[in-house]
């Protein structure tokens, strides 16, 4: 198994798509840390003034010191999930796009030791990614928001903690959808507009027209950003904890929705759906690949 | 584990893509020492047989072993099998040594094997240029390269001689040989006969996915017979003094001259001087192994071919083809010929008829 895992590293390393990759995630993830940090920042400041302080604590909330850079860093790590699923979907999808698949087939001792290969080396490339990613947007959010809003260190780790975990699963939910589709532009494309918009739209158009306020608390997308958006969620007391009094369900789906993770249960409840989603796609290619012929 | 035998055995092996039949129960083995050649028409079912024997696709019934095992419990397959197949894939973008160096670490070997290998085929100065940049030829020598790293005991090779220049195909030639006088084994398949002839000791000839001869080469080259094809002032006469002299094979053919199997030019010559027929002309033609290659491979065009040939795919393993039928190499393939001769399409019967001669008359 060493000797698998060492050729997918050096697969990895001999090609560009790995820095390739990672470069927008950083960009990313930065901008929409220093774009929402900018935006929560102003909440805070309206947040502070007497009026809104006045309703807030009537809901049991402590207005004007809320770690609001939490909702910079969610934001900032959401976006650059992204990038891990779709060098996921290279990892497999590539292969069988180049057809190198067949080499790799034919030097490892059997498909089934190929793929957990594949998936031990990916599962440290998601970690990388989710460092790095982490990273960026912790810088996205310092460059931009107040010491006031700055969430404490315990939060921050569990951002990281969060963002890492976040990503290795991103990864593996990328090989997964490769797995099963085998090309690697249908399914970049598919799962990108998939996440930024087509998720987004239904999400919308659940809460607003059903008044359906979970769905993006079950759908991938929603599950992913909620691993990471949920933590801010949490600290707002709009998502995994019992609200004092009851916070109006609109205001907490829009609070939710400010964190980056509206329907969101919790973080570790988004983690294990969106763990369900990775490896529901991750098995059903597994098992398409130990059997597929390749021709 | 495997037996480290370096025999390859293929049983009964069968596959269906949906309602196509590629490969329908055939069986053959390759021995250690040997280049096999593995021939066929293009379609002829050679690739999916390859890609069966090295695990990418699933038999639907039947085996194909490597040292007594599939491939997926060869352990270190790599290590056993090289193989260079059609359409193999290289990442573009990866230079030659890192794609040799990533199946180098997949293997298990040292990265200086990647440099060997390199040298071996020819590529060390363009290792380090990207594999897309790369012709069909440089890519044939990396697919080489690549089959080579693990120093396997058996080589598969799916029409390596494609896109290889001459010198390129002469190389492979003395290459292989090489390799199977070490006590290796070769499977190298191809649509022409003449591609490989030089470099094959063995060979299996299959046609729409089934078996139509399987023995050493030289089986075959032996039925080779040459025949004289004489143009005569009058053909009754020449076959009447070719059949007084003893000469019995003599046919007509398309273009009325007559076609003398075992006698020599000289001896057709002086039969005929001793006659005193006019002779204008003597041609004498092989019947080359490429002539012989097609007849056994022509069913799957639906021409007329020997119903024999598609019909028993010889029983026993290891010992070519099976001594009690010894003649068929020799005979069959021509009295084929012959049959063709004798019902061609264009209604040459009738002319036969008209000259009158090969009848009882």
């Amino acid at each position: 198994m060493g000797r698998l895992i060492k050729a997918e590293i050096r697969k990895t390393l001999s090609t560009k798509s790995w820095w390739g990759l990672m470069i927008p995630a950083v960009v990313f993830s930065f901008l929409f840390a220093m774009i929402w940090g900018f935006i929560v920042g102003d909440i805070n400041d309206y947040l502070g003034g007497s009026d809104a302080r006045e309703l807030a604590s009537l809901m049991g909330v402590e207005l004007g010191n809320l770690p609001v850079g939490l909702l910079a860093l969610g934001h900032g790590v959401n976006i650059g999930t992204l990038f891990p699923v779709i060098f996921g979907v290279y990892a497999l999808a590539g292969e069988y796009a180049k057809k190198t698949i067949t080499t790799t087939f034919l030097t490892a001792p059997n498909r089934g030791a190929a793929l957990t290969a594949k998936m031990i080396t990916y599962i440290g490339w998601g970690a990388v990614y989710g460092i790095i990613i982490v990273g960026s947007a912790s810088l996205g959010t310092l460059l931009t928001v107040d010491e006031v809003g700055m969430p404490s260190a315990s939060q921050w780790m569990a951002v990281l903690g969060g963002g890492i975990l976040a990503t290795i699963l991103a990864t593996l939910f990328g090989i997964g959808v490769g797995a099963v589709w085998k090309s690697v532009v249908g399914a970049t494309i598919t799962l990108t507009i998939w996440m930024l918009i087509v998720e987004n739209v239904l999400v919308f158009a659940a809460f607003g027209w059903l008044e359906v306020r979970w769905l993006g608390g079950v759908l991938p997308n929603g599950t992913l950003n909620g691993i990471v958006g949920a933590i801010g969620a949490e600290a707002f007391g709009a998502a995994g904890v019992t609200v004092p009094g009851d916070l109006n369900e609109d205001l907490q789906w829009l609070l939710q929705f400010t964190a980056g993770a509206p329907g969101a249960f919790s973080w570790w409840a988004a983690a294990l759906i969106f763990f369900a989603w990775t490896m529901a796609f991750f098995l059903s290619g597994w098992a398409a690949n130990k059997r597929r012929d390749i021709t | 584990m495997h037996d480290g035998s370096g025999r390859i055995a293929v049983h009964d092996l069968t596959k269906q893509f949906g309602p196509v039949a590629a490969v329908q129960n055939l069986s053959f083995t390759v021995e250690p020492g040997t280049v096999t050649g593995f021939l066929g028409p293009n379609g002829a079912g050679k690739t999916t047989t390859l890609r069966m024997l090295l695990g990418l696709v699933t038999p639907t019934a039947g085996t194909a072993t490597i040292n007594g095992r599939p491939h997926a419990q060869l352990g270190n397959p790599g290590r056993v099998v090289g193989a260079v197949l059609e359409n193999e894939g290289f990442h573009p973008k990866r230079t030659a040594r890192n794609h040799l160096r990533v199946y180098a670490a997949a293997i298990g070997v040292p990265d200086q094997r990647v440099e060997e290998v390199l040298n071996l085929v020819g590529l060390s100065t363009a290792g380090d240029r990207k594999a897309g940049g790369f012709s069909l030829g440089m890519r044939q020598r990396l697919a080489l390269a690549t089959a080579l790293l693990g120093d396997p005991q058996v080589l598969v090779l799916d029409e390596p001689a494609n896109g290889l220049d001459p010198e390129g195909i002469a190389w492979l030639r003395t290459f292989l040989r090489s390799y199977a006088s070490q006590g290796r084994t070769v499977l190298v398949s191809s649509h022409l006969l003449s591609e490989v002839e030089q470099t094959i000791d063995q060979v299996v000839i299959i046609s729409a996915g089934m078996t139509r001869y399987y023995g050493p080469l030289e089986q075959l080259r032996a039925s080779q017979r040459s025949r004289v094809l004489v143009q005569p002032a009058d053909a009754n006469a020449l076959v009447t003094a070719l059949q007084g002299a003893g000469v019995t094979q003599v046919e007509p053919t398309q273009d009325g001259r007559v076609a003398v199997t075992g006698a020599t030019v000289q001896q057709i010559g002086d039969i005929a001087a001793k006659a005193s027929l006019a002779v204008y002309g003597m041609e004498e033609e092989k019947a080359d192994l490429e002539k012989l290659f097609f007849q056994l491979t022509s069913p799957q065009y639906g021409a007329t071919a020997p119903p024999a040939y598609g019909q028993q795919p010889p029983g026993g393993f290891g010992g070519g083809y099976p001594g009690g039928q010894g003649g068929y190499p020799q005979q069959q393939p021509y009295q084929g010929a012959q049959q063709q001769y004798q019902t061609p399409p264009g209604g040459y019967q009738q002319a036969g008829q008209q000259q009158g001669w090969g009848g009882p008359q």
